[in-house]
């Protein structure tokens, strides 16, 4: 479980999120939502320690994880597997490439095991035939399974995915929220999803948070988003998209 | 009116040194990991390999050419003003002092700076903007051992064979521009050169050498890694380096060459 309490964080005199709370239940999904520049991904990256908030702490599994130094971070990430928005692929090196990486440079594994793994994910992706291409020559949909691949190659118990929907079409759109929902139902993995897309929240996601001027105007189920009598979310709920 | 334009004039400056006091404690970490990280080498092999090939053979070119330009142009304009004191015959000693102690490693250490340290910064900057390193983070790998730590290790080893045929270029080239040029044969120009030669004077040329990778490594890879702003930030922190580091080895070279001829 992933708990963020009174959360500030600032960039030199501009305040980026004042005093959030957040819960991510494990197998759950959670969106949080909110315009764009509002300081969605910021709350990603604070999750995974790369960068540390101002004020208040952040609990992954009960450790604060505001004191721990870079190294001492790493374990814990490997918990939590993330989507990036541009989906981060190594653009020198091919997919298995890709999605090997990370278990070749923090796992003792043989190179058999290794290589079991990796074709495990490709399988997941459906990329099969696409191993030694690199990223450059995929799809977006294809790459942000790639993407979402390497994100489980530790077996973590928790996804986060930044903007998962962003720059596709949306048949690849409609992809990618399935494979999430199957994540969640198949796999039993929790995630939270940075969004600016009300649509996508309303498909995928069991909770939403809606961020708002660096603070949490909306935490609770998805289906009672439409309760709410903030103009702001009403305005979100008619437009669809966000956009500031 | 004045008063308050001075007043935001002193706190813009205000602003400007702390930014730049956490800029330079910001890289001065960065550099102390990327020192410390050298243990991790035999991990990293492949990288050091690539990087090794990257500042090294692929440099040869730009530093043969402009060392040969360096070296010609310098037995040219030497000769010329050794003549009219009837002193030619010092040229093959003037010359080799000027390129083994200054030119040599000034040249090559400026050449490097715009090769190595541009692709360095460009490399890393947009790996950054592409959020690569978040990445590498994100899934425990240290960024700095991954990527910087083998690009500085490969200067430090291939920046010293480097010199030496940035030395050794410059002189055969001024040799031959003394005996075509000037008339000089080649016994009295190579006479003048080696047993004047003394051993101060290879410490002050080949200890630049190490100096210099260490300040074109670290200084392209950290702007690299500050890279923000999309790709103009890339362009931005690329020039930054380059910029920066061929600032810091005209005077790194100074203090190298002052410090040992005074020293030893």
């Amino acid at each position: 479980m992933i708990e963020l309490q009174d959360v500030t964080l600032r960039y030199g005199n501009r305040e980026i999120l004042d005093k959030i709370s957040l819960t991510i239940e494990d197998n759950k999904i959670k969106a949080v939502v909110g315009p764009s520049g509002v300081g969605k991904s910021t709350i990603l990256k604070l999750i995974l320690g790369l960068i540390k908030p101002n004020n208040g702490r952040i609990l992954i599994d009960g450790v604060d994880i505001t004191p721990l130094k870079e190294a001492q971070l790493y374990p814990i990430r490997r918990k939590m597997g993330i989507v990036f928005q541009g989906n981060a692929l190594f653009d020198s090196m091919s997919i298995s490439e890709n999605l090997g990486f990370f278990l070749r440079e923090n796992l003792n594994l043989s190179e058999e095991e290794t290589e079991r793994k990796v074709q495990e994910q490709i399988v997941f992706a459906g990329l099969e035939g696409y191993e030694d291409e690199l990223p450059e020559n995929l799809s977006g949909g294809m790459k942000k399974r790639v993407a979402i691949g390497r994100a489980l190659i530790f077996n973590p118990s928790m996804i986060l995915f930044d903007e998962p929907t962003a720059g596709l079409d949306p048949v690849s759109s409609k992809k990618i929220l399935a494979l999430i929902s199957s994540l969640r139902h198949k796999n039993n993995l929790g995630a939270a999803i940075v969004t600016h897309i009300i649509d996508d929240v309303l498909q995928v996601a069991d909770n939403v948070a809606v961020l708002y001027k660096g603070g949490i105007i909306f935490d609770d189920e998805t289906g009672k988003l439409h309760d709410s009598t903030h103009p702001f979310i009403q305005s979100i709920l008619s437009d669809k998209i966000l956009e500031q | 009116m004045a008063r308050s334009v001075i007043g935001t004039l002193l706190t813009n400056a205000n602003l400007s040194m702390k930014e730049f006091f956490l800029t330079m404690q910001e890289f001065f970490l960065f550099s102390v990991r990327a020192f410390i990280t050298i243990p991790k080498i035999k991990r990293y092999w492949r990288d050091f390999l690539d990087q090794a090939k990257i500042a090294g053979a692929d440099s040869l070119p730009i530093v043969l050419v402009s060392s040969i330009s360096i070296g010609a142009l310098l037995a040219v304009e030497v000769g010329n003003l050794l003549e009219d004191f009837g002193a030619k015959t010092m040229l093959g000693r003037s010359t080799a002092l000027s390129i083994i102690r200054e030119l040599g490693p000034l040249i090559m250490g400026l050449m490097l700076s715009a090769r190595y340290g541009s692709r360095n910064g460009a490399e890393l900057g947009a790996m950054k903007i592409s959020e690569q390193i978040d990445a590498l983070r994100a899934f425990g790998t240290d960024p700095v051992a991954k990527l910087v730590m083998p690009r500085l290790m490969a200067a430090l080893i291939v920046f010293i064979p480097l010199t030496a045929i940035a030395d050794f270029s410059g002189l055969y080239s001024a040799a031959l521009l003394a005996e075509h040029y000037h008339k000089i044969d080649p016994g009295i120009f190579w006479n003048a050169v080696f047993p004047r030669l003394v051993f101060k004077d290879f410490v002050v040329g080949f200890l630049k050498a190490p100096v210099f990778a260490i300040i074109i490594t670290l200084v392209s890879c950290f702007n690299g890694f500050i890279a923000q702003g999309g790709t103009a930030g890339v362009g931005r922190s690329t020039i930054k380096g380059i910029v920066v580091s061929s600032g810091l080895i005209l005077v790194a070279n100074f203090y190298v060459s002052k410090l040992v001829l005074e020293n030893m």
